[in-house]
């Protein structure tokens, strides 16, 4: 395992057992864990190959007490990880050695439906799925559908801008939030946002939202709710080659069409997820397209034909249309189990998560199959085509001694050619530890300081989740160091008025 | 004055480096037009971004655009209109209300962050600025956000430098989603409603399952006037309710019936098509009853925007207390209010009602002294102050950029 964390403080452990009464002052009963048995459900996250048991877990269940425990913290100087439901695929709750693990879950409860405002005011432990079901029957639903919406978080959600396949039409986490409840590092607790449809001041919502719990810890969270559409049919489109499925994509969207998702699955991706789930996916194309329209059947019906026609021209060697929602939710099953049904022919896969220019789709997936090669390790192929979105799954076995090493350096290289393509490291997943060794490969170290500057403004002593996002830790004092030229330096020699 | 008139974007850097060791604040402008909006500023010293206006890439497929900051507005719009795209954000042009020519760059479009009628459907423009170029107040060139639409590398710093009225950093280029113009559209109308009934059949419009992509009431008060965009629909002195439905024919047509009939408890609804829409439609985004030239444009301006539901409530009780005229946007989460001049803008007036329904308001147009004694964009409460101010202090820490325009300074 090639990440490390920075180095435990021995004095902060050696006064372990002081702190734990201490939190136990602020959160009495069941809301402190110290046992190595009861600690282990929270040593890791959705990044399951990182492990590291906490100090203590602490999991208060009202804003004052989160407030509470992040003042004593932040007074004792002792590193604090928020956590949600630990579903992070980059291992953005994996705790740390000498910190405090703050849990979120207790804050499970909608504090308010406003139908009117179409808002939905809730705490943040509410799982995704909870939010759209507890508007259901009003027609209304919260947009953005990340693959594990029925367990993680709404909390968890805002600190990673969670997406999903619907993002393309609706927005990922950030687009579909309105305010929150925050507590920064030193307990001062904040309100930011409400049922407007923007924030005074900066728009602090915005950055607060994928900044991987490393800004202030959420207790309180304004979402904008959407009426259901009306219908959803999907198109299952086959292709015999690759190339051929990016051009069908590409043209979809320059025809001013943006469907509610556009999904596309390599040949090994289809295969596995036959197998798993028998959806009818064709196993002769070495990539399958599937592309949902949503709204009014008469709009549905209509763009249904065009993008038909385009995948025609495109050369597509099967298509069928959904007719029923059964065979809709058919042709999704297979998509959706995508991940499951890999872990069914590898003892081990890494999910991998790049964006790249829809129109390098080719390059990415050829480049791709070469280091498949190199490293000598299967992968197979989910991704948000609509929006350029990669998922590689990288196939391994963690119980053949260097295997994961070589995921990990194969799955780097694939992330490094998302950004020589134009691309980006994360579309969805976050930073976490997973990335940050990479972050040098997008990003100046200019880029990253200007991006620990604005860290510094929330946690000034960087006891936030330390350890994750950036390469790099520096002091704010350092970060904050003005190299100003010494005596007068003149304008440029310029066009004046 | 000294007007610093860069060339690219390594000029941007040796100002900002040379204003540094100067001490010297700096005004950052491009084409001017929304100078009058904030405090004023006392620097005399203006970072002239206009030549920095070249279109680095344009790609339809890719739903992208990427300009420098100082790319005309106008230019870029006609570009992405000729592959049938469009912002999504509907961005406002300020100058009718502003009294100013010209609608300004990209740079200033973003850093006012002021979006029109369909950021109730597409978000605003901090949901389309996808990536950013820009010279912080150390003196340095950083990039934040990429060039595609989906990315969550590293914090979203184009989110704060959207609508920061270039107060933390100087923009040299951005990258922006651009998205498919709708093939047609379609505007219900609904006359004579008063603010709470109208705000009413807003929100049934925009609960409804139609997909309304904007909805705006406007008083039959402020109609007493001809209006641009607003006049050719019907007799004066009666109010407008404008519910916008956007996208291919079939579907705007099926769902205008639709939506005509669900709000047939409200009154008889007419529709009205392509061309007298849209113009109706700048009309509002433009505030264009309230327009400087107009009978109202000596008055005060201020953008309020709160809970959509509570908006009749909040227009209808400044309206009688302040003498004034409102007009609704974004369902009613947007009210523009135009008032009787006072010194401070009637501001203390305006903001306990706002802040008690639970919005902000900034004083978008006023004169000079009176933006110079009064908070132009929403106190904060304290805590909150703060960190707006750590976080402006972040990217720059001696108040180089448009120094006092957003937060007053006793030392400007």
């Amino acid at each position: 395992m090639a990440i490390l964390m920075p180095e435990a403080d021995a004095a902060v452990l050696k006064r372990r057992a002081e702190i734990v009464a201490s939190l136990r002052a602020i959160v009495p009963g069941e809301g402190v864990i110290d046992t190595p048995d009861e600690m282990r459900a929270y040593e890791s996250d959705g990044l399951t190959a990182y492990r590291q048991p906490p100090m203590v877990v602490v999991l208060p269940d009202r804003t004052e007490q989160v407030a509470a425990v992040l003042k004593y913290c932040h007074e004792q100087g002792i590193k604090v990880v928020p956590r949600g439901s630990g579903t992070s695929l980059s291992g953005g709750a994996l705790p740390i050695a000498d910190g405090v693990l703050l849990g979120l879950g207790k804050f499970k409860r909608i504090r308010e439906i406003d139908f009117d405002n179409r808002v939905v005011v809730t705490e943040p432990g509410v799982t995704n799925l909870a939010i759209s079901q507890a508007v259901a029957h009003a027609g209304f639903y919260y947009a953005p559908d990340p693959s594990s919406q029925i367990a993680c978080s709404i909390g968890g959600n805002v600190a990673e801008n969670s997406g999903g396949v619907h993002c393309l039409k609706y927005g990922m986490t950030t687009n579909n939030v309105l305010g929150c409840e925050i507590v920064l590092m030193s307990g001062e607790i904040l309100r930011i946002g409400g049922k407007s449809a923007e924030n005074a001041g900066y728009d602090l919502m915005g950055v607060i939202t994928g900044s991987e719990g490393l800004l202030g810890v959420i207790t309180e969270i304004t979402v904008r709710i959407l009426q259901k559409p009306e219908t959803a049919r999907a198109l299952m489109v086959g292709f015999a080659q690759v190339e051929a499925a990016g051009e069908c994509v590409a043209r979809i969207i320059g025809a001013g069409i943006i469907p509610g998702g556009m999904e596309m699955m390599d040949k090994p991706a289809i295969h596995a997820a036959e197998a798993f789930v028998q959806a009818g996916y064709p196993l002769d194309v070495e990539a399958l397209l599937i592309i949902e329209l949503d709204g009014p059947a008469i709009e549905v019906d209509e763009l249904i034909k065009r993008v038909e026609a385009i995948a025609l021209a495109c050369g597509s060697t099967t298509c069928r249309i959904s007719t029923s929602e059964a065979e809709r939710n058919l042709f999704w099953a297979g998509r959706k189990a995508a991940f499951p049904a890999v872990g069914r022919i590898s003892p081990d896969y890494l999910c991998m998560d790049g964006t790249i220019p829809r129109g390098a789709l080719p390059k990415a997936l050829a480049r791709i199959r070469e280091l498949s090669e190199t490293y000598g390790l299967g992968v197979a192929n989910v991704f948000h085509a609509g929006d350029g979105n990669l998922h590689p799954l990288i196939l391994y076995d963690a119980n053949r001694p260097g295997e994961i090493e070589r995921a990990e350096a194969f799955g780097a290289d694939i992330l490094r050619c998302c950004v020589e393509l134009g691309g980006v490291l994360t579309g969805e997943h976050g930073v976490g530890i997973e990335k940050r060794d990479l972050m040098g490969e997008m990003f100046s170290e200019i880029d990253l300081k200007a991006q620990q500057r604005l860290k510094c403004a929330f946690d000034a002593q960087g006891l936030l989740n330390p350890g994750k996002v950036f390469p790099t830790l520096h002091r704010c004092a350092e970060l904050g160091r003005m190299h100003v030229h010494a005596g007068k330096l003149a304008f440029p020699d310029l066009p004046r008025f | 004055m000294d007007i610093l008139k860069i060339r690219d974007a390594k000029d941007v850097e040796a100002v900002v480096r040379a204003a540094l060791a100067n001490e010297q604040p700096l005004e950052i402008i491009g084409h001017g037009s929304k100078r009058g909006i904030g405090h004023p500023m006392t620097t005399n010293a203006v970072l002239d971004m206009s030549a920095l206006n070249a279109v680095t890439a344009y790609e339809p497929n890719e739903l992208i655009i990427t300009v420098e900051a100082g790319a005309p507005f106008a230019d870029v719009a006609s570009l992405i209109d000729s592959k049938n795209q469009q912002f999504a954000f509907e961005p406002m042009d300020t100058a009718a209300l502003l009294g100013t020519a010209g609608i300004g760059t990209i740079g200033g479009m973003i850093g006012a962050g002021l979006s029109g009628p369909r950021r109730i459907k597409a978000g605003g423009a901090r949901d389309h600025l996808l990536g950013a170029h820009a010279v912080s107040g150390f003196g340095d060139s950083f990039r934040t956000g990429g060039k595609v639409v989906k990315n969550v590398t590293g914090y979203d710093l184009c989110k704060l430098l959207a609508g920061s009225w270039g107060t933390l950093a100087v923009m040299t280029e951005v990258t922006l989603k651009v998205m498919p113009r709708p093939e047609s559209e379609r505007t219900l109308l609904l006359r004579g409603l008063d603010d709470v009934t109208a705000n009413r059949a807003m929100t049934a419009a925009l609960g409804s399952p139609f997909d309304v992509s904007a909805a705006a009431h406007v008083p039959g008060s402020v109609l007493r006037v001809e209006v641009e965009g607003l006049d050719p629909l019907g007799p004066p002195r009666q109010s407008l309710t404008l519910i916008r439905l956007e996208g291919i024919l079939a579907s705007v047509s099926h769902r205008a019936a639709s939506l005509a009939k669900s709000l047939g408890s409200f009154g008889p609804v007419e529709t009205i098509e392509d061309a007298g829409s849209a113009a109706a439609w700048r009309s509002i985004r433009d505030v264009l009853p309230f327009a400087a030239a107009g009978a109202l444009g000596a008055w005060p301006v201020w953008r309020i925007v709160c809970p959509p539901a509570s908006g009749a409530a909040l227009g209808q009780a400044l309206t009688r207390d302040s003498g004034g005229e409102v007009i609704y946007d974004w369902g009613g989460g947007l009210i523009w209010a135009a008032l009787p001049p006072k010194p401070d803008g009637q501001a203390a007036l305006v903001r306990a009602r706002v802040h008690a329904a639970g919005g902000h308001a900034t004083l978008l147009r006023a004169a000079e002294e009176v933006r110079r004694n009064t908070d132009v964009f929403p106190p904060q409460p304290e805590g909150l102050a703060r960190l707006n101010e750590r976080v402006r202090q972040s990217f720059d820490p001696r108040g180089l950029f448009n120094r006092g325009r957003m937060v007053r300074r006793s030392e400007a």
